[in-house]
This record gives structure tokens, C-alpha cells and sequence, in this order.
């Protein structure tokens, strides 16, 4: 296990004020919070910064963290000294932001489990059980056909004695056709189990769409790029074409233009009404690389009075 | 928790077929009624219906809302920012969809 120097990740000194902590953290926050940023490891960097500030904003556990702390460097090889924390007593419960059940092994070690709950408890008193959530990625021809897919699923819960273990669970779900990414699946009863013979929580499924190795999907609609060779598109073609509900013949015009998008109505992810495929057209250029092939360019250029730079040029 | 059925589980697909209800959107974001209410004055979620009890939720009600909880939770902003945040980030994405 290594050494995580709370300190560093939120860019703070040990000497830090609490002000000084919050507002460092709630920049960073700011920052990587996996819902603004387009930092490509907001995520992980945003659960580092949690659990920094789970620590340090906490009096208790920063000054039992700080006595344990002073004596190793972020990265460094570490085991909790034995007997290390004794004398500290932390108050449970203690809600911390982002998902503190993914705090790391350090903290744990630390802390333990039951101190990284990170639920803000509802005031309502429902006797219901909680709802769950999680996201799960399916197919573009799962979305397309619908299908039945099975799921396996970890979640955080308590044990006997009260510390949290992942618990994994095998769902077999139907995929409903037409589904697309963002939606969500609403499992009626497959949530947390109820308080005191109330009824379970639901499980909330967000659903994503797998990448596919030549479909894009935008909402309903799927993209498509369409290489063609360039006397496809200057004279026009019937090409075949993959769609997720088989292949098809499509038409592509006389003087077709790279960039140029052909839809296929109703051809995209089925609902009402279904969404549209588009297929982008490319012009890929055959390589010269037989004199044969030289030939012909030279062909080409004998032939057209062609002058592709033609608005580039001074007074144009 | 039941085990799986035979045929496999049934979802409610939520942003079709869906219209929560205040105390069902609550417990879908782990949000507090108050907190719900006024992410509604804000224009944060606009639900069908008039007054709290006859308010339904519905298309994409549900990410807002979790999304507004994790931002106020995390970042620790109010009602009005939160409305602020969300209204840029859906400008944000106009803006990418039409490029």
C-alpha cells in the first residue's frame, strides 16, 4: 500500500487553515467534478479529492492522520503503525462527498470502512428501502433488437458488524428495444430491501451504449462513415452499406462531395418516431503504387484543368 | 432483492414511460423534498401538475435531478447556481451538437 499525502492532493500546507483546506478543495472540485470537467481522469482525480477532504476537513481525522502522517512521503511504501490510531474516537456516520464506499485501501486502513458511508440520510421517514443506481453498457444491436443481457453488479453494504462490504449480485435484465444512451431503466423492487417490512427500493439502470466498431450513436440517430473511391463519387454508385438491421443497398448520387451525409430515414435506433442513420461520405484515394497506377493519375491530371487551391491564391 | 425471474427482469424505461412523483424523484436522487422544490422554483426541473403533491416528473427530469444533487452536494452551491450550472452546461452542448 502506498502512502497518499492528503496534503499534496489538495495542494495545501500541513500548516492549512480549515478555510484554507475547503477552498482548495472546492477549486479543485470545481475542476474535476466529473459532471463540468473534460479532463479525461476527472473521475479518479475527483474521488482522490474527496477522500483528501473527507480527511482533512474533518478535526478529528486530520489530527490522527497528521500523527501517523508526519513520518512518511505520498507513494511511499506504508502499514498503519499497530495500535497507531488508538485514543481517537470518530464520529460515524460522517457524510463525505463524492462516493466515499470507493475510498482507497489507505484510507481504509486508516479509517476502516464504516468512517467512508457516504450517504446524506433522507429526513423523510419512509419505511421503503433505498434506491440504487447503476450504469451499465449494452450493445448498439442490443439497443437496436432488444435483448436480454446478464448483469453483475457490486454494491457497498453493511455486514453484522455495521462495516461496509461489496456485495455482488447477477441480474438478468431485458434490454427494451429502442432504449438509447442516458436513459434510465427503472427496476421496480430491486433496490436496497425495506425498513421494517416496507417495500424495497428500485435499482435505476443508466444506460450506455457500448463503441461500436463502425457505428456512432447520437441519441436515436446512428452515423455512419462511407469511404468511396473518387469515380464512385464523381460518377455516382450503389454501395453496400451495413446498418444495425442488416446490410442495404444505398445510392450514392453523381457528384458526391466528401462531408456530404446521406440519411437513411428511419433506419437509426427504433422508437416513435425511430432515429435516422447517416452515412458520411469519405473519398479514399487508390495509392499509386504500380506504375500502372501512376499512370492513371497522370491520366487524371492530363485530363481535368483542376485547381484545388484555387481560392487560396493572392487576389482570389 | 428478489432473485432474477425466468424471463429475465422488466424495466420501465423512466424518460418514456415515466412520470415520477416528488417523493419517488426524492428517493431516485437522494435528494431532500425542500431541495427538489426549489431546484422547481429555479427552473432547474419543470414538472407537470401545480402544486408539490400533483407534480409529475417526467423526460429528463431524472438526470437533471442527479445531477443537481451531485453538483450541490459536491460543490456545495445553492438552488440559483445550481439552475446557473445547468442552463450553461445544456448551452455547452447546443453549442458542440451544432458544430
Amino acid at each position: 500500500m502506498k502512502f497518499k499525502d492528503y496534503y499534496e492532493t489538495l495542494g495545501v500546507a500541513r500548516t492549512a487553515t480549515e478555510d484554507d483546506i475547503k477552498r482548495a478543495y472546492r477549486k479543485l472540485a470545481r475542476k474535476f467534478h466529473p459532471d463540468v470537467s473534460k479532463e479525461p481522469d476527472a473521475e479518479a482525480r475527483f474521488k482522490e479529492l474527496g477522500e483528501a477532504y473527507a480527511v482533512l476537513r474533518d478535526p478529528e481525522k486530520r489530527a490522527a492522520y497528521d500523527q501517523v502522517g508526519s513520518q512518511w512521503k505520498g507513494g511511499q511504501d506504508f502499514s498503519p503503525p499497530p495500535g497507531w490510531n488508538e485514543g481517537f474516537e470518530f464520529r460515524g456516520g460522517d457524510s463525505a462527498p463524492g462516493d466515499g464506499a470507493d475510498f482507497s485501501e489507505f484510507f481504509e486502513a486508516l479509517f476502516g470502512r464504516q468512517s467512508a458511508r457516504p450517504r446524506a440520510h433522507r429526513r423523510t421517514a419512509h419505511a421503503a428501502g433505498e434506491d440504487h443506481h447503476a450504469k451499465v453498457l449494452v450493445g448498439l444491436e442490443d439497443a437496436y433488437s432488444g435483448a436480454r443481457r446478464a448483469l453483475s453488479l457490486r454494491m457497498p453494504a453493511l455486514d453484522a458488524q455495521g462495516n461496509v462490504v461489496m456485495q455482488e449480485r447477477k441480474l438478468e435484465v431485458n434490454i427494451p428495444k429502442g432504449i438509447h444512451a442516458g436513459q434510465h431503466l427503472r427496476l421496480a423492487g430491486q433496490g436496497g430491501p425495506g425498513i421494517g417490512g416496507g417495500p424495497a427500493g428500485d435499482l435505476y439502470l443508466e444506460i450506455g451504449i457500448l463503441p461500436h466498431r463502425w457505428f456512432r450513436v447520437d441519441g436515436r440517430d446512428i452515423h455512419l462513415d462511407l469511404p468511396l473511391a473518387p469515380w464512385e463519387a464523381a460518377l455516382g454508385a450503389t454501395v453496400n452499406v451495413p446498418t444495425p438491421g442488416g446490410r442495404v443497398q444505398l445510392t450514392v448520387p453523381p457528384r458526391s462531395v466528401a462531408g456530404r451525409k446521406l440519411r437513411l430515414k428511419g433506419r437509426g435506433i427504433p422508437g416513435d418516431p425511430p432515429g435516422d442513420m447517416y452515412a458520411e461520405l469519405a473519398i479514399a484515394l487508390p495509392p499509386a503504387d504500380s506504375e500502372a497506377a501512376k499512370d492513371a493519375y497522370r491520366a487524371m491530371a492530363k485530363a481535368f484543368d483542376f485547381h484545388p487551391r484555387a481560392h487560396l491564391e493572392e487576389g482570389s | 432483492m428478489s432473485d432474477a425471474e425466468p424471463g429475465g427482469l422488466r424495466g420501465a424505461i423512466v424518460e418514456e414511460e415515466l412520470r415520477l412523483t416528488l417523493v419517488e424523484l426524492c428517493r431516485a436522487c437522494d435528494a431532500r423534498e425542500e431541495e427538489v422544490t426549489a431546484w422547481v422554483l429555479e427552473g432547474v426541473l419543470d414538472p407537470e401538475g401545480d402544486e408539490p403533491r400533483g407534480w409529475r416528473f417526467g423526460g429528463p427530469s431524472l438526470r437533471r435531478a442527479r445531477r443537481a444533487a451531485r453538483l450541490s452536494r459536491d460543490l456545495g452551491i445553492d438552488a440559483a447556481a445550481v439552475a446557473l450550472v445547468l442552463d450553461l452546461m445544456d448551452e455547452i452542448d447546443r453549442l458542440k451538437a451544432r458544430r
